[in-house]
């Protein structure tokens, strides 16, 4: 019984996924809302067996699977990210005739992937849930199918996706090879990563290079800004959120028993460094030079992960964590308002559409803004309160020059996020923009990461308890 | 008193700000009546605050102080001699700078006035905060409506000119984000409790080499905010292309919170850094202070020539607050309040014949003073304030900082002096060719003259103007107990947290803070003791 009440959150959602693949397959609608309402109140019900688990915790299948605090925080983020995509996909999807009910069934499909990669720490098991995530999200970059860019990304993206996983597994049998386990716990039972054999650590290494491409850290994210861009808007909202949220918790969870006793003067910890550096960097800079806004916020997506790794430097489980729930809204509201700037057959993406829109559509203006203002990291928002967590961790950690790089790299961002703000209130029109603005959905999506950006920077007391509650479970 | 006056006034023009969002967009009496009601407010609980306060006492007054977010992250507000002025002066001159706007402003009324109102919570918090955290919150926070302002109702090159203005700006701050944060971590190894109370930093001894590394970071934010040559180039850029009342609220305000930031962050947290580079800093006040008087000098357009004169002018009190004595500290601050009300005026009367002539070239102008007789009237006392003629607050305030000046170091005051024969030059001379001489274009014939609101808008400056000629001590008596204990603290540089290998950590440091505080070092009561009940997880 307890091995099912483990399961439930995720049963939800993977049986959900087939449910509505059969719904749409045997109920043929010309619409496909009923779908999304269906997904909408699966998630609600994965969300609330999630939420009842939060005291008492569950495992099954003899703890391979194991709903832990940290587990179950993850699992709320990625739930809400879903929902956040379902009701921007709602009206995006019929306008860009792209409303085919896999759609939601794939995204609960590759949701149920990353849950499983969250709630585990056998790393066999993150593998079997990257996959999950992996196949069901090719098919949803490729979803607008008659789309060339569509395709191309999809393309892409598989083969770079397959290169990842082909490291990821490679690695994993090397580390079997060493450790006889595929047990997070047990693979560093010998007291951290000191005590590693060499050709154990090349396969660690293999491991954080599948992982990284994932999370898309340079230099293994040149798949990132063409399948951001080919994507459906609400799918590459989803993606800049969702695979971030699960990679960084996989990350976590490797590297705080690794770096057990003497973390700060190894291998895995100066590429990790550079890593780190070298995303904040490229892609800030790569940002800068885009006007197409989902590249631009592909690469700002890259930019994000440098900073979140930065946490992970500092081994500062909680400000990652308040890192990631931050940057849940930001990013998906980012691609709220691209998702918002539609009419059917037309979407607006590049910097000179969103000319002089901001005094013409005075919500979305003004959300976008906000939501870039904090992207930035402006205070008193809740970028601001993200990355000032991360900062300071790593500046007692003794990373400051990591830091320096951060906040110059961050001035960087400044730039280019109000570039997008000057088009919007201090330009001229440069040609007609005619937006369908009957999108209620995408509208309330725009609200609620509004809601959120404020809440986590001004007042984000109640979050932070959480937070510090769930990650103490964290190792 | 139930309700905390401190914030009250910090937040009643955000709550008009909120007000506003709500109101019809095309009521423009309503607007402004709503916009300027808040404002007002605010004033009026400013001269609350001023009758309140006590002069007598150096310590921080009407503290308010509410757990945040934890982590020594405290809402903690307070006020003394020194941000007492500087909050007047905010409160004095944004409604001055609301109603300016009555017809220069035509479009986007309200996010224009939501805006104005936002900035004005901004610096008002700035001057308040005590908590260093909050204070860069403020301190960044503020740049966002200012970004709008300068980039939605400015000149021609108004979005290169507001970008580079936020990019500078950051630049700096940034950088002292991180100096906060080694500051703050320095704290928690010395002793073993998260601080981010300014106060609490004061007692921290660092390492000089460090010292040197976090007041250069410091330094530069606050020096770009100043903005002390060769930081200086965003101010022109922003000035000309700001709309006149982000002009004001620039140049009357916002430089001030650098100077502010000098007295109260960079000089008393690093004092072995701050004596290593006192000659450094003092020339580089100095080149400002001819420099920008040069600049001045040969400026084809006024609002450039008056942001130059700004260079200069804030060089003479950059260099008052590096003697780091009483009287130099004093005139700094009062130089700033004139320095506020003469450039906040000579900006404002920029605007008045800009909306009638539609070209701010000193060249297009000439005999200005037979069509509008008032208008030349009022610039006469702005620029007289400016110079310092005796009789007029300028006269004071210069006077207070080459007299403290010359106390510290006699070179620096005959250098210094300078700047009243520069201003004197290129402020005079710029009148004599705009308001003197023959009517030089047939067009000048059709501006009228000065209108009730406009005159109503300055009429209190120049009452303001007088008083403090003449009545000085109105003010200064605020700041003088602030002050006299402020030099003290600089001087006396009794440490009190001696940075120590954390083996113990926690325990020494409690037990010696207990009793060695010095309550009223800086003026302020510090209170570690509070401090460690925050940082215990909640």
């Amino acid at each position: 019984m307890n091995a099912l009440r483990a399961l439930g959150p995720l049963l939800t959602v993977a049986g959900g996924a087939v449910l509505v693949l059969l719904l749409d397959a045997f109920w043929k609608r010309e619409s496909k809302n009923h779908l999304a309402y269906l997904s909408l109140a699966l998630l609600a019900g994965a969300a609330a067996l999630c939420v009842r688990l939060w005291d008492a915790g569950a495992a099954s299948f003899e703890g391979a699977l194991r709903l832990d605090r940290p587990a179950l925080l993850f699992c709320l983020f990625l739930i809400l990210a879903a929902a956040f995509t379902v009701l921007l996909g709602l009206r995006y999807l019929a306008q860009q005739n792209a409303a085919f009910g896999e759609f939601y069934g794939l995204l609960l499909l590759s949701l149920s992937g990353l849950m499983i990669m969250v709630s585990t720490r056998d790393l066999l098991i993150v593998f079997l849930g990257l996959e999950v995530f992996s196949v069901s999200a090719y098919g949803l970059t490729g979803l607008k199918r008659n789309d060339d860019r569509a395709s191309e990304a999809a393309a892409k993206y598989f083969l770079m996706g397959s290169f990842a996983a082909a490291f990821m597994v490679f690695g994993l049998a090397i580390l079997f090879g060493s450790a006889g386990s595929f047990d997070i716990g047990e693979i560093f039972a010998a007291g951290g990563g000191a005590r590693m054999p060499v050709f154990a650590l090349a396969g660690l290494g293999l491991v954080l290079v599948g992982l990284a491409f994932k999370i898309a850290l340079v230099p293994f994210h040149m798949w990132q800004p063409d399948v951001y861009q080919g994507a459906p808007t609400p799918v590459s909202g989803f993606f800049v959120v969702a695979p971030k949220t699960a990679g960084f918790l996989v990350l976590m969870r490797i590297l705080l028993p690794y770096g057990q006793g003497q973390w700060g003067r190894d291998a895995v910890y100066y590429f990790l460094y550079a890593v780190a550096a070298l995303t904040m960097i490229v892609g800030n800079l790569g940002a800068l030079r885009q006007r197409n806004l989902k590249r631009l916020f592909a690469y700002s997506s890259i930019a994000h992960a440098g900073y979140i790794l930065i946490a992970v430097l500092a081994l500062d489980a909680r400000g990652m964590a308040f890192y990631l729930a931050s940057y849940l809204f930001l990013g998906i509201g980012a691609f709220a308002a691209l998702a918002a700037m539609c009419r059917p057959g037309r979407e607006y993406d590049d910097l000179d559409d969103f000319a002089g829109i901001g005094f013409r559509y005075p919500w979305i203006g003004s959300i976008f803004s906000v939501i870039l203002l904090a992207l930035a990291g402006f205070p008193p928002l809740s970028g601001f309160l993200a990355k000032f967590y991360v900062f300071s961790a790593a500046v007692r950690a003794g990373l400051v020059p990591l830091v320096i790089v951060g906040v110059l790299t961050s001035l960087v961002s400044v730039a280019y996020y109000l570039r997008v703000i000057a088009a919007m209130y201090m330009r001229e029109p440069v040609h007609p923009v005619d937006i369908e603005v009957e999108n209620p959905a995408v509208l309330l999506v725009l609200f609620l990461c509004l809601y959120g950006v404020l809440q986590l920077g001004i007042f984000p007391g109640n979050v932070l308890t959480i937070i510090r509650q769930a990650m103490a479970g964290l190792f | 008193m139930n309700i905390p006056l401190l914030s009250f006034m910090i937040f009643a023009p955000l709550a008009g700000a909120i007000l506003l969002i709500f109101l019809p967009k095309d009521r423009k009496d309503l607007l402004y009546g709503a916009a300027g009601a808040a404002s007002l407010l605010t004033l009026a609980s400013s001269f609350l605050l001023y009758a309140r306060f006590n002069g007598a006492a150096a310590s921080l007054q009407f503290v308010e102080r509410v757990s945040w977010l934890g982590g020594g992250i405290q809402y903690h507000v307070g006020v003394d001699g020194i941000s007492l002025m500087l909050i007047l002066l905010t409160t004095f001159l944004l409604p001055v700078a609301i109603f300016s706007s009555w017809t220069a402003v035509r479009a986007r009324i309200k996010e224009y006035l939501i805006f104005m109102l936002l900035l004005e919570t901004g610096i008002l918090g700035v001057f308040c905060a005590v908590n260093i955290f909050l204070f860069y919150v403020f301190w960044e926070a503020m740049l966002i409506p200012m970004y709008f302002l300068i980039g939605i109702w400015g000149g021609r090159r108004r979005v290169y000119a507001t970008t580079k203005f936020v990019l500078v700006t950051m630049f700096g701050s940034l950088l002292m984000l991180v100096a906060i944060f080694v500051l703050a971590a320095q704290y928690q190894k010395a002793t073993g409790v998260a601080s981010f109370n300014l106060f609490d930093f004061y007692g921290l001894s660092l390492p000089p080499q460090l010292q040197l590394w976090l007041f250069l970071a410091f330094a530069l934010a606050f020096a770009i905010k100043v903005p002390m040559v060769p930081l200086h180039t965003w101010l022109p850029d922003a000035h000309v292309e700001a709309p006149t009342a982000g002009s004001i609220i620039l140049a009357a305000v916002l430089l001030k919170m650098g100077a502010y930031g000098f007295l109260r962050f960079a000089l008393p947290l690093f004092p072995d850094a701050v004596q290593k580079l006192l000659p450094a800093l003092a020339v580089l006040s100095i080149i400002g202070i001819i420099y920008g008087g040069l600049m001045a000098l040969v400026q084809k357009d006024i609002k450039s020539l008056v942001a130059y004169s700004s260079v200069s002018h804030m060089g003479l009190i950059m260099l008052a607050v590096f003697a780091l004595n009483v009287e130099a500290a004093e005139g700094a601050v009062f130089q700033m309040l004139n320095h506020g009300l003469s450039t906040g005026m000579l900006f404002l009367l920029v605007g008045v014949l800009y909306e009638r002539a539609h070209t701010r070239a000193i060249a297009d102008f000439g005999g200005l003073s037979k069509q509008m007789p008032v208008f030349a009237a009022f610039f006469l006392v702005a620029i007289l304030s400016s110079i310092g003629l005796p009789g007029l607050n300028g006269f004071v305030g210069e006077f207070l900082c080459f007299y403290g000046i010359f106390a510290a170091h006699s070179v620096w005051a005959i250098l210094a002096v300078s700047t009243v024969i520069l201003s004197a030059a290129y402020l005079l001379w710029m009148y004599q060719r705009v308001m003197h001489g023959p009517i030089v274009h047939e067009s000048i014939k059709t501006y009228r003259d000065m209108n009730a609101r406009e005159i109503a808008l300055v009429v209190p400056i120049v009452i303001l103007m007088l008083w403090m000629g003449i009545f000085p001590r109105t003010f200064l008596k605020k700041m003088d107990a602030t002050i006299n204990s402020y030099i003290r603290g600089l001087k006396g540089q009794d440490k009190v947290f001696v940075l120590k290998p954390a083996l113990n950590r926690g325990s020494y440091p409690r037990l010696s803070t207990a009793e060695t505080v010095p309550q009223t070092r800086f003026g302020a009561p510090s209170a570690p003791a509070s401090a460690a009940a925050e940082a215990r997880p909640k």
